[in-house]
């Protein structure tokens, strides 16, 4: 147990979007939470509702059509959503920090790296431009990007994908942020040059207190990086667990499925696969949103489970019936 | 086993414009002599990084590209020399899979005329039986029935593949080639496609060029493995082998890059260093010195050659010959 509160804490956070004709609840009721200095995963397919997590808690979803149906997204004890714009203002960039999927598009295409990480700098610190540069610099080196003399005066264009990514987790870390939130930071690049990143976020993690929320659909990345999972299926946490008791134990039948469908080292068997598809988020099934792809499904899976201890440690966490009194386990 | 598909010294060089005035031209080399056997029956996996040239190369083996230079043997016979009423009665027998099933299936058609369209312009189907051949393959690969009269919108990403498989299919190739077919869809339908590949294919015997950067689902999937980098296949071994005892520095630090799903076994390798060189001008010598950590002066003036360290093991580096 941590000895001090989580960093984060999300409360029953539902975010829903309302267009002509639909509502989609892309965030329904969900409760996580990071502690200092750790690495959280969250974990899940396509549209489960990661980004929108991530975007919520900095208060960057457009309204409308987006709105907070419920909940309270607690930092350092204090809710970021009833907070002005303006104090939102100063939470970003300064405390919480966020890298995105796609360092081509996120990276404004007419300032030089130097302006843009300079521009943080300044924002967030009242620098002058000259120390501003001086920071940059360092932060260049910092990130490992090679001659950043040259590079800082460089337009996103002339660099890699990989180097765009350094960039933009040189202008995440600028201000020391408490917490860094990066979503799929590697999906976009190659296997070693997600590597290298990979490497890079994990010394920049050893040397500070940063805590970090990781979204990923990417098990290996989980495995090897995170200290916690949040796995996370049309809208809600399915199962909570730290990564050690998650690959050890798996409880949840969407879980189980996940790891099973990863290829095995003995490429004789089939692969073991989950039928049917993710439903769509403005159609969801009754009850457990995943009981219509669930081996295990019953009548009572008509129902919500809620997400409940299932260890007497309180440190595995999952949301299904099986495990729920009289359940019978897996 | 024999041979089906037998490539030899392939070039592919796209000339780039610079500018709509400038007179200057530059190459990329994007497939740069590359020689490769695939049996019948057999899955090649074929894996590297983005831009290193597996769809070129792909898409060369099946005549979709036109070669700068190579020779291209299906069942012995060169394609490149093939007239067109050769080519026709080719096209058939090598089909090919596409990474997006998005952009791949006509948004205008149902899927019925998808499926259908190829076996009617090949002679495989006639009007009175179209239906029941499209339900027998739609059977194969999985597809409801009621799904016949619909369009591509109506679908998840996976019935898309399911589709584009089905067209693959309905005119039975001998050699298919499957550009990154998973790469688009999420982790649970990976695995529903991966099993219908490899159960088709065991069933009907095709030789697949199977493309992929994830190094996972070619293990799982492929009976040997082929490794490019920046245009040039730089080794080839059987699966098994390339994961136990992998030769070339490129595909051991591909194979270190890849996080393991298992917690417990932490990997403390030290990642590759810089970025992949850009094929407009590629590093003399090996293509792989700038990022290399066993380079020696020799592996940046010369270029290695293919070198037989086993049989069915090949090996593109000095440090083997
Ligand atoms: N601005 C929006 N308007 C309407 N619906 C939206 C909007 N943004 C997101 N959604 C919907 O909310 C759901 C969750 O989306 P989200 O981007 O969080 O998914 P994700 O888990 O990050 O997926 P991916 O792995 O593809 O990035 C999806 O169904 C998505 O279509
Ligand atoms: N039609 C084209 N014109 C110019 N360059 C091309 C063309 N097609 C591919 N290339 C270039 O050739 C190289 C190899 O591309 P490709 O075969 O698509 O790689 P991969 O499939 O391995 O990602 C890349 O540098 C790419 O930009
Ligand atoms: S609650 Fe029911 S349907 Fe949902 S995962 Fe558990 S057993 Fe399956
Ligand atoms: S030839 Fe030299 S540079 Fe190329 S892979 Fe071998 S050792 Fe490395
Ligand atoms: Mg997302
Ligand atoms: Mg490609």
């Amino acid at each position: 147990m941590p000895t001090r509160p989580p960093l984060l804490h999300i409360e029953n956070l539902t975010t829903s979007f309302h267009t002509n004709d639909t509502v989609v609840q892309a965030v329904r009721g969900v409760n996580l939470h990071v502690n200092q200095a750790e690495t959280l995963a969250i974990v899940g397919e396509s549209g489960c509702g990661k980004s929108v997590t991530a975007l919520s808690i900095l208060r960057l979803i457009s309204m409308p059509p987006g709105r907070f149906d419920s909940g309270q997204i607690k930092f350092n004890n204090q809710d970021l959503l009833s907070l002005s714009e303006a104090e939102m203002q100063k939470v970003r960039g300064n405390d919480i920090s966020m890298i995105f999927q796609e360092p081509m598009t996120s990276l404004n295409p007419i300032f030089t790296i130097g302006d843009q990480i300079g521009e943080a700098i300044i924002q967030h610190q009242s620098a002058t431009g000259a120390e501003a540069r001086k920071q940059t610099l360092e932060l260049l080196q910092k990130v490992l990007i090679p001659s950043p003399e040259t590079r800082i005066d460089q337009y996103p264009h002339e660099l890699s994908g990989g180097m765009k990514q350094r960039v933009m987790i040189a202008i995440a870390i600028a201000c020391r942020p408490a917490l860094l939130i990066a979503d799929e930071p590697t999906t976009a690049l190659d296997v070693t040059i997600q590597d290298q990143i990979l490497s890079l976020l994990s010394s920049l993690k050893k040397d500070s207190e940063m805590s970090i929320l990781l979204i990923t659909h990417n098990l290996g990345i989980v495995a090897q990086f995170a200290d916690r999972v949040n796995v996370m299926y049309s809208g809600k946490i399915v199962e909570e667990a730290s990564v050690d008791s998650l690959f050890e134990n798996p409880m949840h039948p969407y879980t189980r499925g996940l790891l099973n469908s990863l290829p095995k080292d003995d490429s004789e068997s089939k692969l073991e696969s989950i039928s049917g598809a993710v439903p769509h988020p403005a159609f969801l099934p009754e009850g457990c949103a995943f009981h219509p792809r669930c081996k295990d499904a019953m009548p009572r899976c008509q129902q919500q489970p809620p997400l409940t201890n299932a260890t007497k440690e309180n440190t595995h966490k999952v949301a299904c019936w099986l495990y729920e009194e009289g359940g019978e386990g897996l | 086993m024999t041979t089906l598909i037998s490539i030899r010294s392939l070039k592919k060089y796209f000339p780039i414009h610079e500018g709509f005035l400038s007179k200057n031209t530059k190459t990329v080399k994007a497939v740069d002599g590359v020689s490769l056997d695939i049996d019948r029956g057999e899955i090649l996996g074929l894996v590297g990084e983005s831009g290193c040239g597996k769809t070129t190369l792909g898409r060369m083996s099946i005549n979709l590209i036109k070669p700068t230079s190579g020779e291209i043997f299906f069942d012995g016979v060169d394609i490149l020399k093939l007239d067109n009423p050769g080519l026709k009665a080719l096209r058939p027998k090598m089909q090919i899979i596409f990474q997006d099933p998005f952009g791949s299936l006509n948004p205008r058609f149902t899927v019925e005329r998808i499926i259908g369209e190829a076996m009617m312009v090949h002679g495989l189907a006639e009007r009175s039986n179209l239906r029941s051949k499209v339900t027998e393959i739609m059977q194969k690969v999985g597809l409801p029935n009621s799904f016949m009269n619909r369009y591509p919108h109506e679908f998840s990403g996976g019935q898309r593949q399911r589709i584009g498989i089905a067209r693959a299919l309905s005119l039975h190739p001998r050699y298919l080639v499957c550009d990154e077919p998973v790469s688009a869809l999420d982790v649970s339908i990976q695995a529903q496609i991966i099993n219908l590949l490899q159960e088709l294919q065991e069933k009907e015997n095709i030789s697949i060029l199977f493309i992929s950067h994830d190094l996972n689902v070619v293990k799982h999937l492929s009976h040997r493995t082929a490794v490019m980098y920046l245009g040039q296949i730089v080794e080839t071994a059987p699966t098994k082998i390339l994961n136990k005892n992998a030769a070339h520095p490129y595909t051991r630090a591909l194979l270190a890059a890849k996080p393991s799903t298992n917690p417990k076994e932490s990997s403390d390798h030290v990642p590759l260093s810089g970025d992949v060189p850009s094929p407009l001008n590629p590093p003399a010598g090996c293509h792989f010195h700038t990022r290399c950590p066993e380079a020696s002066d020799r592996c940046k003036t010369e270029q290695p050659t293919p070198f037989q360290l086993e049989e069915r093991h090949t090996v593109q580096c000095h440090l083997y010959n």
